[in-house]
């Protein structure tokens, strides 16, 4: 009895909806929503997967075989002729980060509790 | 406050100011019911109780990495979103003078269908590029070339470090890749030791902004003081990455503006866009066509993938016969693996999605006995298809029961991945 008392508002709902659940549903029907849930992610990661193997919609699967990729990189008269990571990559398409951990020091600092 | 999809968002569009003071995702404290869901799905403790009745609140943005998962699992829909330049696109489409780009995500058009009714996940990429002309965007670039300049940049980055080993000046491995906004700022704020690790890279959105304005605008004969580039994302914290200041690089901001998936339903919708109907559209070809290594950038190990199918070729000289490298494959969580490369051994790789996940990986990188060569990052379980900025489950809202489970399962998922 104790523990229910002490069950947070959190655990509450769930063990009520999970309870209200079962009692409405059967339990069948109650695991393929469980499954429909799960696989909402994975769902749409099958559709990116599916469309890669679909030569209609992307003729070529490898970045390095893309005609318009050929093109940009083309020795002779590509915009980056340089090739990957030369000079006008680097210039455009490379960076520098910053470090920003002194805002978080100075949080912590004034007792806020994070994660790490 | 402007609602769209079912999220609410604060409709200023900010320039020049300081992304790092931004509250990109807020919680309304009249809206909360203290259940603590956000802190749960929250990688960082950004979103925390700030009182005694449990309300809760990101109490700083230095902490908030702007992912958004706190608001795709808010049950009560508390949470909105602190920046949106919907309305100044509608104003540069009107505008004559101005020459509005579409840059749109891998992810975003797995999601987009959703809010017109397909099924979960449906491919509806044509039918995007064909809403982005009708809405009367002029170039229609697509932000899954630049995802395959990202693999032939980064795949280069990594074979020049494995070979750099040992010699001075060698830059560090594992090397981890830089596509995720989240992620970066994560390093930045947390592991700022471990920067020399991350790919010099930018994002595919940071290639694809500074090459429209320059072999863009060279390929279109547009100057490029009139173009105006939306980056279109399954991500809030992509709208951070937009706004960085170091992004001009060509000369001018790299990217003007960035909206989410969500956004996009919203603008369609109210230009009264018959979506089902449209034509499949194909994007400007020179800085628009791509391939499959490209499209999976929106799965976990998707980068990891298509960089593999680059090194394999380049560090064994021959050509890789069957592209799907199922092994670094990840629904969500933490995987390992190691890919046999003919002529040069095998490579120990690793895919990681949801921040908390990272720290032990981090931390044996921080001892220096990570056996990794490649390390790919997704701040969202799963990666971009289950992005912040994408529609909202729709069981997540549905009913009491339904919500219940929705929440369960999700909470059971994330404690597996642990």
């Amino acid at each position: 009895m104790r523990n229910i008392i002490k069950m947070t508002r959190r655990g509450f709902i769930r063990a009520a909806g999970l309870a209200c659940g079962y009692a409405v549903l059967s339990v069948n029907m109650t695991k393929e929503a469980m499954a429909a849930a799960l696989a909402f992610v994975e769902q749409r990661q099958k559709h990116v997967y599916d469309a890669d193997r679909n030569n209609k919609l992307y003729e070529y699967k490898k970045s390095q075989d893309n005609p318009m990729i050929t093109a940009l990189y083309d020795k002779q008269d590509g915009f980056l002729h340089e090739g990957p990571c030369g000079h006008m990559s680097h210039r455009l398409l490379h960076t520098d980060y910053i470090d920003r951990s002194a805002r978080v020091k100075a949080l912590k600092a004034k007792g806020y509790k994070l994660a790490l | 406050m402007k609602e769209m999809e079912g999220v609410l968002y604060q409709t200023n569009a900010p320039t020049g100011v300081d992304p790092d003071n931004i509250y990109f995702v807020q919680v309304d404290p009249n809206k909360c019911e203290a259940c603590g869901t956000c802190e749960e799905v929250c990688g960082t403790g950004a979103i925390q109780s700030i009182n005694d009745e449990g309300i809760h609140a990101v109490v700083n943005p230095a902490a908030c990495m702007n992912c958004g998962q706190c608001l795709v699992n808010c049950p009560y829909g508390a949470i909105y979103e602190g920046v949106s330049y919907v309305d100044q696109i509608f104003e540069k489409l009107k505008d004559p003078n101005t020459v509005v780009v579409s840059m749109p995500a891998p992810a975003v058009r797995y999601g987009l269908g959703e809010c017109f009714g397909y099924p979960t996940g449906t491919y509806v990429g044509g039918k995007m590029h064909a809403a982005l002309k009708k809405l009367g965007f002029d170039l229609i670039y697509d932000n899954e070339w630049t995802a395959d300049v990202t693999i032939m940049e980064e795949g280069t980055e990594l074979v020049q470090r494995v070979k750099e080993q040992g010699k001075p000046k060698a830059r560090p491995l594992p090397q981890f890749t830089s596509c995720c906004p989240g992620w970066v700022k994560f390093v930045e704020t947390f592991y700022p030791d471990l920067i020399p690790n991350l790919s010099s890279c930018k994002s595919p959105i940071g290639m694809l902004g500074p090459l429209a304005k320059t072999y863009g605008s060279h390929e279109s004969h547009v100057p490029a003081k009139k173009m105006y580039t939306v980056s279109i994302m399954p991500c809030i914290a992509k709208k951070y990455e937009g706004m960085r200041p170091e992004l001009a690089d060509s000369g001018y901001h790299d990217i003007d503006a960035t909206i989410d998936t969500r956004e996009l339903a919203y603008m369609i919708k109210k230009a009264g866009i018959d979506f089902k109907s449209l034509p499949d559209v194909k994007p400007d070809r020179e800085l628009g066509e791509s391939t499959g290594g490209a499209t999976i950038f929106g799965c976990s190990g998707g980068v990891m993938e298509a960089a593999l199918r680059l090194g394999y070729e380049v560090l064994s000289g021959e050509k890789l016969k069957d592209p799907y490298i199922k092994a670094v494959r990840a629904s969500s969580g933490v995987k390992a693996a190691s890919v046999p490369i003919p002529n040069f051994g095998e490579i120990q790789v690793c895919v990681v999605s949801g921040l908390a996940n990272t720290i032990p990986i981090l931390e044996q990188v921080r001892q220096g006995n990570s056996p990794y060569a490649f390390i790919e990052v997704m701040t969202c379980p799963g990666g971009c298809v289950n992005g912040g900025g994408q529609p909202l489950d729709p069981d997540l809202r549905a009913s009491l029961f339904k919500n219940v489970m929705a929440r369960v399962n999700r909470r059971y998922r994330m404690r597996q991945t642990v």
